[in-house]
């Protein structure tokens, strides 16, 4: 029952250069695959030709069964639009009924508003809805045909942060167990949701693997840096041999914001605190290091005030080397 | 929400009661002008009437300058209309409404544009879906669909009696002075208005909302049925409106094409001949002189307004989206 994904595809727009999109990768049943990556990386073009809505090479299999030449209603598929799409002339209950009429499918509507917290919306138009709840009613629209693989494209990137993050909550409990691709530029929601992510870039995969693979161990310094590792060329180390683990190769070191130690005894790069960022619970602390063309960014309760000098440490469990 | 702090003189009023006023005003204004046999008197006064409501909303010399500029294109657009109507003779109008010649004139004058629009509609809705989709070779075929504006309306009939006439494309098909060859001019002149509005409308459906109902089960033809065709129906409807009205105007390419024709005629329940209502009134005109061409013509006027608010109004509440689209 695993979905394979292999296709490539070029897109057209009046005035721009050819954009091509080329992807491989597999989702196992009941597994949420994240697609994550920079706008304009071409992951949505992805996922909406996974669904069908461009012409694209290679091929799209469930199960063995070739889906690449069948149109969007042929896929058994169902998609959570960004924007919600839902059909402003239908009351939310018609609307989650859509594709009920189509496909063999008898998820009860009003159960499933009720799981989704919007029962009391059956009878509202979607002009009136807030966003959270348009979200809310276009996934259960979409999980009410039972779908073999459900498609997200960055359902949760138009609500305001507290909405986004109730209905982040949520997702983590509908997605639990429903084969699913989840596109996203936001990197706290791809590590919330993810099984497995597939990074893009300008068009191409760069990385696949676990959360813990793409955050820990990010393959190149692009990775690292939108996954919000800190990058350090090896070149401005001192001390490289412990912490380059036998990669002779590597040019450059990641190590998470969360790993890095503030006033280390045995510091590996000493710097001059840039900026305190307040942030929730903690403190986001940008230091400035000589030789590294980017700051380092480091966590603290109690941060030191801007221009201090500090020492950094990296545990050595925690850095990942990776080459440019 | 309070934004203003002082309402404005008008506001205070309410909107409705301000519109009667300012109606009531008019209408004894140019009743006063029309009695003075001074109806010039009237134009100067709905320019002056304009600027000072444009004062009196508080728009400044600016909102002032451009209700008076505006309102000389209403005295051009209104006045003629005003006088048409005011010198009209009530009992010429009585007689001819009890015509029965004048009965097939404004029955074949609302019925041959009717099927006019409806074939724009069947054919040209289509058309305006896939131009509202884009293909290769569109701006061929959007200057085509918009040649009949620019065409003079005569040489569109000629247009026509070469294409479909003797020797044309369909041998069997008499089309010179028959029905079929005055709505084939009528949909001539008058599908752009249905294909561009049609096409608007089909534009200002998102894409998304068809990939959402395809994704979700329906095929092109149930996505069109049940998403973008509800809420492009305004538009349609519009579209078959404007043609319909544009073809209830038509002169040029019908008295070219089919001067009188013959038709079946329900409340005689047989075949009578009549001409298109515009050519009847031209006709008229010719033979009868103004007073009687006038008379014609405000009985075509008023059937014309009548149909034209009814579809107004009932294409305002029976397609409505809840606000959207």
């Amino acid at each position: 029952m695993t979905l394979a994904v292999d296709i490539e595809a070029t897109f057209t727009a009046d005035g721009a250069d050819a954009f091509h999109v080329a992807a491989d990768f597999e989702v196992d049943p009941g597994e949420t695959v994240v697609i994550l990556g920079p706008s304009g990386s071409g992951k949505t073009l992805l996922l909406e030709t996974v669904a069908g809505f461009h012409d694209h090479e290679g091929t799209v299999e469930h199960d063995g069964l070739v889906l690449s030449d069948r149109p969007p209603e042929g896929r058994d598929f169902a998609f959570v639009f960004q924007d919600y799409a839902l059909f402003p002339h239908m009351t939310v209950t018609e609307n989650v009924e859509f594709g009920q009429r189509y496909r063999e499918a008898d998820a009860n509507p009003e159960a499933l508003l009720a799981d989704l917290g919007v029962a009391d919306l059956t009878d509202r138009y979607p002009p009136t809805l807030s966003g959270g709840e348009a979200q809310r009613v276009a996934l259960a629209r979409a999980l009410a045909v039972e779908p073999t693989v459900l498609l997200l494209d960055e359902p949760l990137s138009s609500l305001d942060v507290p909405t986004r993050q109730s209905l982040r909550a949520d997702l983590q409990d509908v997605l639990a167990g429903v084969t699913s691709i989840y596109v996203t530029h936001d990197r706290t929601t791809a590590r919330a949701l993810a099984d497995r992510i597939v990074v893009m870039n300008d068009g191409q995969v760069v990385q696949t693997g676990t959360p813990e693979d793409v955050f820990e161990r990010p393959a190149s310094p692009l990775v690292a840096r939108f996954t919000g590792s800190n990058v350090v060329p090896i070149s401005a180390l001192s001390d490289r041999a412990s912490l380059l683990d036998g990669d002779r190769d590597a040019t450059h070191l990641t190590v998470r914001p969360e790993a890095v130690e503030l006033g280390a005894h045995d510091p590996d790069l000493t710097g001059t605190v840039e900026r305190v960022t307040r942030e929730d619970a903690t403190s986001r602390v940008t230091v400035a290091v000589e030789g590294v063309p980017e700051p380092i960014t480091v966590f603290s309760v109690d941060p030191p005030a801007p221009g201090t000098t500090v020492s950094l440490g990296f545990p050595p469990e925690r850095v990942a080397t990776c080459r440019a | 929400m309070a934004t203003r702090t002082t309402p404005l003189p008008l506001d205070a009023l309410g909107r409705g009661s301000v519109a009667l006023a300012v109606v009531a005003v008019q209408a004894v204004a140019f009743a006063a002008a029309y009695s003075l046999g001074r109806p010039t008197l009237y134009a100067g006064f709905v320019v002056l009437s304009a600027a000072a409501l444009g004062f009196a909303s508080r728009r400044g010399l600016f909102g002032v300058a451009m209700a008076a500029l505006g309102s000389v294109l209403l005295v051009a657009l209104g006045l003629p209309l005003l006088l048409f109507a005011a010198r009209q003779s009530p009992s010429l109008i009585a007689e001819k409404a009890t015509d029965p010649g004048v009965h097939r004139v404004l029955y074949l004058g609302v019925y041959a544009p009717l099927l006019a629009a409806v074939a724009s509609l069947a054919f040209g809705v289509p058309l305006a879906y896939h131009l509202s989709r884009g293909f290769a070779g569109q701006p061929l075929v959007e200057s085509l669909v918009d040649l009949p504006l620019v065409v003079p309306h005569s040489v569109a009939g000629i247009i026509i009696l070469f294409g479909f006439g003797q020797g044309g494309a369909f041998p069997g098909l008499s089309v010179l002075g028959t029905l079929p060859g005055m709505v084939l001019a009528l949909t001539f002149v008058s599908a752009p208005y249905a294909v561009n509005a049609a096409r608007e409308a089909f534009e200002s459906v998102e894409d998304r909302l068809e990939y959402a109902a395809r994704v979700h089960g329906a095929s092109p033809w149930q996505a069109f049925r049940r998403v973008t065709g509800p809420l492009a129906m305004r538009g349609m409807v519009t579209g078959g409106v404007l043609a319909w009205a544009r073809a209830v105007s038509e002169f040029g390419a019908v008295a070219v094409v089919a001067y009188s024709v013959e038709f079946f005629y329900p409340p005689a329940g047989e075949r009578v001949v009549a001409q298109h209502a515009p050519v009847f009134v031209y006709n008229t005109y010719l033979q009868g002189g103004l007073d009687e061409s006038g008379a014609v013509a405000a009985l075509l006027l008023g059937v014309s307004a009548a149909i034209f608010l009814l579809v107004r109004w009932l294409t305002t509440d029976a397609t409505t989206t809840q606000g959207v689209a």
